[in-house]
């Protein structure tokens, strides 16, 4: 039987962004895979440089949906270093409880459309309800469930009082209980086992080759997490990162509910030291950044290291340059899913947990020849030109 | 006659297995979404999903054959309805013979072939894949679910009649097993997974043609389950035929709560080497006569 193309998207139930995978296929088996970006560009690092320093902080936020806060974070914390200023310890806190949570409410979505992918509704639909708990938690603190802009440059916007910490901790422990659950459902549950072991396996010397980032390297036995560098208040937190052996998607989906453990009881740390002082600077509307200055600000956003890099023109960025996690991860996917069955693709592919929306870039396609190519600054003021002229 | 047409046509024949068919599967997509902790749609939701498949267009791509898009739904359905008049539904049996387990059978193939079939005529990958992975599917079950049927056939002479076969667990076992297959049910739910293969065989279905498979799928769960209801536990009047009728969409509808699909090798292997042989230990016991 010889192998034949089999399109993945960029509309498929499986899929929940627009991407496009070529499969080769052999019978059932992938024998080579291709990825097609390019359906879901936004302009976003262009817009940056059309605003001012402090627009940009809400502009950040919308990068993505799910790992909002981290961009907003990683966007205000570039600042910061450019200004020379140090936030308050309480806003380090509140920066960290917020980012804890989202990382838990992110996890929890993407191990929920892993158990959706292996056709076991009953665990989406249970973990989904869980998942609500971490949303109302962050309606109560922030005032949105999504998009919650907590984030400002100096600090952050609102407060944690008493009674919103008694609330956060009982929700808490309510989620580390279903957390050990979920952790013993996929550990072992014959069938759901039957799908997730030694599937899409990446070994620890090929996770150095490809070097991917956040779960995805740590599932195969590499200790990689930028929390540890103890930037905002992971040093006091006392954070530990979180690794795994095998490198499977099994691996990849334990490590992630440990790192929800983990979360959980960093918030519980957090919560009861956190210190008192004031929650934001008073920074002026208009920021004037001394032009040429540049930045490079990380985080660890769920899905792994999330860079910006930031070059100051004044009153505005000069440019913005984001790297998303899922940019550093998505080319290990021809590795992990060669030699597995189609069943398996979905699969494979939530346990990545890839973010295509934050990730995807322009791609230029001539349309007579389908033919992709790069095109560079020069060319396109070429282009103006020609169509100027 | 006059009682032989309305049995034909309104019970157990079309009539009812129109209404009981969409019913059995509005009350397993109800039970199970509460289960799922979740509301769910009304019981009568794949009422008017019918309905208005009817009411749409038909759509016929490019690469497809077009008279097998019409033909393999009529037959899908026209077969799977025919084998309702070898079954004693809650004592009213209409045609009744040796060897009617046989023609039951053919029948219930023939309805996943044409199935298969379909899939193929529309001439998307994600169809042949689909139909690759039906037919796969029906080589596997076939093997165990044949063999209960014969199992308690030889002690009927071969004919469908109420017996109540419970001190033949492997052959119940393999009966119920092959029907989560026929149906496509969890665990195996192969050759429809939506998030691999989109719909399988029906992906580029559309309109009355799809309504049409529906309807198929829904008489399959009514012909199936009152097989299960009379052949296998025996119900000879309508109060047993009920109550056992409704204990095996309840098997069903859990088995759709708590099983995460197959692979089609792991599915293969299940009904080969571990159901078939258990099914041929019943097998064996009822030729020796040691029940």
């Amino acid at each position: 039987m010889h192998d034949y193309l089999l399109p993945f998207g960029p509309q498929h139930p499986a899929l929940i962004e627009p991407v496009h995978i070529k499969l080769r296929v052999d019978g059932e088996t992938i024998v080579g895979s291709e990825l097609v970006l390019g359906y879901n560009h936004k302009g976003i690092e262009k817009s940056f440089e059309s605003r001012w320093w402090a627009k940009g902080v809400y502009l950040s936020q919308r990068v993505c949906g799910i790992c909002g806060a981290y961009h907003t974070s990683c966007y205000c914390q570039g600042i910061e270093s450019l200004m020379g200023i140090e936030i308050p310890d309480r806003a380090k806190y509140i920066r960290v409880l917020i980012s804890e949570l989202e990382r838990i409410h992110s996890h929890m979505l993407a191990l929920g459309i892993v158990a959706w992918e292996i056709g076991l509704d009953t665990l989406f639909h249970y973990i989904f309800r869980d998942r609500e708990l971490v949303m109302d938690l962050q309606e109560l603190l922030t005032g949105n469930r999504v998009h919650f802009a907590m984030n400002v440059i100096g600090g952050t916007r609102r407060d944690v009082n008493l009674e919103q910490t008694r609330k956060i901790e009982g929700s808490l422990e309510k989620l580390e209980e279903r957390f050990r659950y979920y952790m013993n459902i996929f550990k072992n549950d014959a069938s759901v086992r039957n799908r997730i072991k030694h599937v899409g396996h990446l070994s620890k010397k090929k996770a150095k080759e490809l070097n991917p980032v956040g779960p995805n390297i740590r599932a195969s036995g590499i200790d990689f997490d930028v929390r540890e560098t103890g930037y905002l208040a992971y040093k006091d937190l006392k954070f530990k990162a979180v690794t795994g052996e095998g490198g499977d998607v099994l691996e990849r989906c334990l490590v992630r509910w440990r790192e929800c453990s983990e979360s959980v009881r960093m918030i519980h740390e957090a919560l009861l030291t956190l210190p008192k002082s004031e929650i934001a600077l008073n920074v002026p509307p208009v920021i004037k950044i001394k032009e040429g200055l540049e930045t490079v600000s990380r985080v660890e956003a769920p899905r792994g290291e999330l860079i910006y890099y930031m070059k100051s023109g004044g009153d505005k960025p000069y440019r913005v340059k984001i790297r998303t996690p899922t940019y550093q991860t998505f080319h290990i996917l021809d590795e992990i899913i060669r030699g597995y069955g189609i069943p398996d693709v979905p699969t494979i592919l939530a346990s990545i947990d890839p973010c295509f929306s934050c990730t995807d870039r322009m791609t230029v396609v001539d349309v007579n020849t389908r033919k992709e190519k790069i095109v560079t600054k020069h060319d396109i003021l070429h282009m103006k030109e020609d169509r100027e002229g | 006659m006059f009682e032989m047409l309305f049995q034909a046509l309104v019970f157990p024949g079309f009539l009812a297995a129109f209404v009981i068919g969409f019913l059995y599967l509005g009350i397993m997509r109800k039970v199970a979404a509460h289960m799922q902790h979740r509301i769910g749609p009304p019981i009568w939701q794949p009422f008017l999903d019918f309905f208005k498949l009817l009411s749409k267009e038909n759509i016929q791509t490019k690469d497809s054959v077009g008279f097998l898009l019409t033909l393999c739904p009529i037959i899908s359905f026209a077969s799977v309805l025919t084998v309702i008049i070898f079954v004693p539904v809650a004592g009213f049996g209409m045609v009744s013979f040796q060897g009617s387990v046989f023609v039951v059978i053919y029948f219930l193939v023939m309805s996943s072939a044409f199935l298969a079939l379909a899939g193929f005529a529309t001439g998307n990958p994600f169809g042949s894949v689909g139909s690759i992975r039906e037919i796969t599917q029906l080589v596997s079950y076939e093997f165990p679910f044949v063999v209960s049927l014969i199992t308690i056939g030889y002690l009927t002479g071969f004919e469908i009649i109420p017996y109540f076969s419970l001190h033949f667990p492997f052959a119940f076992l393999a009966f119920l097993t092959g029907v989560l297959g026929k149906l496509s049910l969890p665990p195996f739910h192969i050759p429809e997974a939506e998030q691999e293969i989109v719909a399988g065989p029906l992906t580029e279905y559309s309109g009355p043609r799809l309504a049409m498979f529906e309807l198929a799928r829904a008489i399959g769960f009514w012909v199936l389950i009152s097989i299960g209801a009379v052949f296998f536990l025996g119900a000879g009047n309508i109060v047993m035929f009920a109550v056992n009728s409704l204990a095996l969409l309840f098997v069903l509808i859990i088995s759709r709560v708590v099983f995460a699909r197959l692979r089609i090798s792991n599915a293969f292997r299940l009904y080969w080497f571990i159901i078939g042989p258990l099914a041929v230990i019943d097998l064996v016991r009822a030729l020796v006569g040691f029940y």
